[in-house]
């Protein structure tokens, strides 16, 4: 028996940050999805990159080093990247893996899209 | 549900050696850490590691093979809630060095994966590989029920 979870992962547009949406749980079965999905807002000229997290109840380390993957994509690519969305016990895990050295953590994602505009604007 | 007595505190779990099986037993094993009053907080952080555990143990201890288990047990003792997990030893695992920063692994110098035990050790009150009779690898972990006030996160 499989034991894959359901990530549901779509893109959207919003004041010039593309969105990345993360429903569910992020884990080894997500690589697809996810730079599938950072892959199409990349070609389309996304300067800006937002993955913003819904209910997601399970991120493990696996999880992580896709991001870390997306992280690398981004440096290379000279895109900013944030991340909203993320319960306190996420944001934890996040900043002890380091990735808050790499993308900038917010609540929501209007808080980010508030501070892609700072930095846009800067 | 009543506090457990103390003949009922220790649980054992097993497992299919299969990737999505350490989030039931992650479930499984908060509910449990929660009857005997481990904060919120800490049940969170208990559920990061527990997953991560299982996780070393189905890919590293038992390298990913169909048809082996994991043995999860967990009990109750001088204040710490006790976990041990067990694989069936294919491989020996044991940590090799410092995992590298993130920034190592973005600049490519190795795997992106390897964060598991650095994650475990950072959210345990205790953590480490302990010797087994028999044959795999365990694994054992703790958490104070009351953490003193040096271990206050």
């Amino acid at each position: 028996m499989m034991l894959e979870d359901e990530l549901t992962v779509s893109t959207r547009e919003r004041d010039g940050v593309a969105i990345i949406d993360l429903f569910g749980d992020v884990t080894t079965f997500a690589e697809e999805k996810i730079n599938g999905a950072y892959r199409e807002v990349t070609n389309k000229g996304a300067r800006f990159v937002l993955l913003n997290f819904r209910q997601n109840d399970y991120i493990n380390s696996a999880g992580i080093a896709i991001l870390i993957g997306i992280v690398t994509e981004v440096n290379r690519n000279n895109q900013k990247l944030a991340v909203s969305g993320l319960s306190q016990h996420f944001q934890k895990i996040f900043r002890m893996v380091g990735l808050a050295q790499y993308a900038e953590i917010y609540q929501d994602e209007e808080e980010a899209l508030a501070g892609f505009r700072r930095l846009a604007a800067a | 549900m009543s506090t457990p007595s103390p003949t009922q505190m220790s649980m054992e779990l097993t497992l299919p050696s299969e990737l999505g099986y350490e989030v039931i037993a992650r479930d499984a094993v908060a509910a449990f850490a929660r009857r005997l009053g481990i904060s919120p907080d800490r049940l969170e952080d208990l559920k990061t590691a527990l997953s991560e555990a299982c996780i070393n143990a189905i890919e590293h201890g038992n390298l990913l093979k169909p048809g082996l288990r994991v043995q999860i047990f967990c009990r109750f003792e001088e204040e710490q809630l006790i976990i041990e997990v067990v694989d069936q030893g294919v491989n020996a695992f044991a940590p090799k060095g410092e995992p590298l920063s993130i920034t190592e692994k973005i600049a490519g110098l190795g795997s992106l994966r390897g964060m598991g035990l650095m994650l475990i050790s950072q959210l345990c009150d205790e953590a480490g590989f302990v010797p087994r009779h028999g044959t795999g690898n365990c694994f054992r972990f703790a958490f104070y029920r009351r953490p003193t006030p040096a271990l206050q996160r």
